[in-house]
């Protein structure tokens, strides 16, 4: 989960580095008061989004009064930054800087330790900075002390090592007038996969970086994984796109793939979608059912490989549940091979038949991505 | 012949009295692969599959000297205490099952395997097949002899379900494979294609490999190291899914927790620049097989 600039901030200063003094407005909030509440008079108003190079895209205004305040806020909230919705502002004190530079840490997928990027070239782009003005040192996980004595490099490994971060970038790092280091931005992204060791992030609002507010399907889709189990079989994947052919596909590279074969086959995706290692007929059919409630749908891909050991018919009792409520009037084409798949086949044809439904099953005598073919041929 | 797995190789399995630890004991054992004993902390003495149980990797070695494989089906926070008890054992090659496992944790445990010389499969694998010899895992699950038969293919997937789905594709066209990887969609891997397709070039039986790789991460370009190098000459089609996540923002996860939408790590960039070493690339992936097909037997 990626974080905005002003949560990997309030994360910063946990592990003793300074951050500018600032105040978070968020949608209808008094930004006037805030302004007068910080007490500092010349100010930098900024978009807090997740992604995108902010500065580049006038999502960055300098201040110094109620009145320019007003503006500025009005219009930043106007905005989509490169596609990203503007969740906030944060009003900072505007730094008198002597130098910016940069620092960060991520993991290194050739090494596969962490690693820490610096650079006396900060406040631009890491990737328009050359190779050899980029100081690149390795760490090893298993060592919490640093014997790094760039500034802040000891509290950032700190913070990256207890909160479980994936990267942590700030650029720029300044160099006030006054001698002193600060953050003057923070790009932080959490694993969410360590979540069960951070109770607190529980806290953080609920986020997408699609421009604009997670839907309800959304975020009710997320919830079907929560709890002990959440590891046990996965249906909690949605993400709402603007297309009309509602999908429910299995596996991870199978969906991405299938993805890819719908657009090929001149069709538009309602939604991405993936359940996979074998989920019970309870979380299949929750996830079913959401992803048919999307209005306007025209048609329904239901398709995986051939599974290794996720239980056909257990899943397919899901969808029959959802498909026997809903019973979609559109054409639906259904392509998966696997353990059980006889049992999953005749239970899921006979839903059919009963709920009058117009479906076409393929199984692995037939690819994935011709089914796709099947089905826009069905729409024409 | 095949890779990674021998007659030879006695698998011990921790977390076996768990409910898909039981169901890979017997899947394995089904298909002749030597499971020997299992692991579960404070189930020792109880039997699975008429195998026997140890509190610990220690007390399980002391017993069954001969292990030299390990699958690890645990939940994702006890899995790296169960990969260190491994890594400590010495136990040459691990196939961790567990998804979900924190990056901080996978990035310790493969550390330590570095030091150890030691070979991690995974995290989030489904396992491996060498057709006729054995399998880690469940792969090909009860349909694994529809599916698999000994041949000259060589599979590397990053996704599970597709590890068999490419796998079938092969069976179809009336081919066999010589070993099929998962090597699981994380983040950091223990082994990559890149490793696995210089074990390949060493093993006769294999004539050529296919992949199917994913949108995001880097993997995908150490293959062109590999191949500049020479230390892979054999046939290579690849496939690259998720061409449509260009739609979505940098830094957004789109399908395996590896597949981050990213500057210059694209679907059509990766293609792009495996074409250029000559790697065949795939427009669907149920044409991998056409394109190895063609390369091996026409001539």
């Amino acid at each position: 989960m990626n974080l905005y600039e002003f949560e990997g901030k309030q994360l910063l200063a946990k592990y003793g580095l300074r951050i500018p003094k600032g105040v978070v407005v968020r949608r209808g909030e008094d930004a006037i008061f805030a302004y007068e509440n910080l007490g500092v008079a010349d100010v930098v108003v900024k978009a807090q989004v997740l992604s995108g190079k902010r500065g580049k895209n006038n999502g960055i205004i300098f201040c110094s009064n109620s009145e320019e305040i007003k503006k500025a806020v009005d219009e930043l909230f106007q905005k989509n930054i490169r596609g990203q919705y503007v969740a906030a502002v944060l009003l900072e004190e505007k730094l008198a800087i002597e130098e910016e530079r940069y620092i960060s840490i991520v993991y290194d997928t050739t090494t596969k330790q962490p690693i820490l990027l610096y650079t006396e070239a900060g406040g631009m782009d890491i990737e328009d900075v050359a190779h050899e003005k980029i100081k690149k040192i390795a760490l090893d996980i298993r060592q919490e002390n640093l014997l790094v004595s760039l500034p802040y490099a000891r509290e950032l490994w700190k913070c990256f090592l207890t909160e479980d971060t994936r990267q942590i970038e700030i650029n720029p790092l300044v160099r006030t007038v006054g001698g002193e280091w600060v953050a003057a931005d923070a790009k932080i992204a959490l694993d969410e996969d360590a979540f069960y060791r951070h109770e607190d992030w529980k806290n953080f609002d609920a986020r997408t970086m699609l421009g604009r507010l997670p839907t309800e399907r959304e975020l009710a889709v997320k919830k079907i994984d929560e709890g002990e189990g959440y590891y046990r079989g996965t249906a909690g994947k949605y993400i709402e796109m603007d297309g009309d052919i509602a999908i429910l596909f299995s596996g991870g590279g199978a969906s991405i793939a299938n993805m890819d074969a719908l657009i090929k086959a001149g069709l538009k995706p309602a939604n991405y979608t993936e359940y996979s290692g074998n989920p019970p007929r309870e979380k299949v059919y929750a996830l079913a059912k959401i992803v048919l409630s999307k209005p306007g749908l025209r048609g329904l891909w239901i398709a995986g490989g051939v599974a290794n050991f996720t239980n056909i018919a257990e899943t397919f009792h899901g969808i029959a549940d959802a498909l026997a409520e809903i019973k979609p009037t559109y054409p639906i084409v259904v392509r998966r091979a696997g353990p059980f798949e006889d049992e999953g086949r005749r239970l899921i044809e006979e839903c059919a038949a009963r709920n009058g439904l117009t479906m076409q099953f393929f199984g692995k005598e037939t690819s994935m991505s011709d089914t796709a073919q099947v089905l826009a041929g069905l729409l024409k | 012949m095949g890779i990674l797995l021998t007659e030879n190789t006695n698998v011990l399995i921790q977390g076996m009295t768990g409910k898909e630890g039981a169901k890979a004991a017997k899947a394995m054992l089904e298909y002749g692969t030597k499971v020997v004993c299992g692991v579960t902390p404070n189930k020792g003495g109880q039997e699975v599959e008429g195998k026997s149980i140890f509190n610990s990797v220690k007390e399980a070695l002391k017993k069954f000297s001969a292990v030299n494989a390990t699958a690890i089906y645990v939940p994702p926070f006890a899995a790296k205490a169960a990969i260190l008890e491994a890594i400590d054992g010495d136990i040459p090659l691990i196939n961790i099952i567990v998804e979900r496992i924190p990056i901080k944790d996978m990035a310790y445990c493969l550390a330590a395997a570095k030091e150890k010389n030691v070979r991690i499969i995974g995290p989030s694998s489904l396992g491996l097949i060498v057709p006729g010899i054995g399998r880690i895992g469940v792969v090909g699950g009860p349909l694994v002899n529809e599916i698999f038969q000994p041949g000259e293919i060589g599979v590397i997937s990053r996704s599970g379900g597709m590890t068999n789905e490419l796998s079938w594709q092969i069976r179809r066209a009336g081919l066999g494979q010589s070993a099929a990887v998962h090597v699981g969609g994380d983040l950091l891997m223990g082994t990559t294609y890149a490793d696995l397709l210089r074990l390949f070039e060493k093993d006769e039986a294999t004539k050529a490999v296919v992949i199917f790789g994913e949108h995001g991460g880097s993997y995908e370009f150490e293959i062109i190291e590999a191949i500049i190098k020479k230390e892979f000459t054999k046939p290579l089609a690849i496939y690259i899914g998720g061409k449509f996540a260009n739609v979505f923002p940098e830094g957004m996860n789109v399908g395996h927790a590896g597949a981050i939408v990213a500057k210059g790590q694209g679907a059509a960039e990766k293609e792009k620049a495996l074409s250029e070493v000559g790697v065949m690339i795939a427009e669907r992936y149920e044409d991998l097989v056409q394109l190895v097909h063609n390369q091996i037997y026409a001539h």
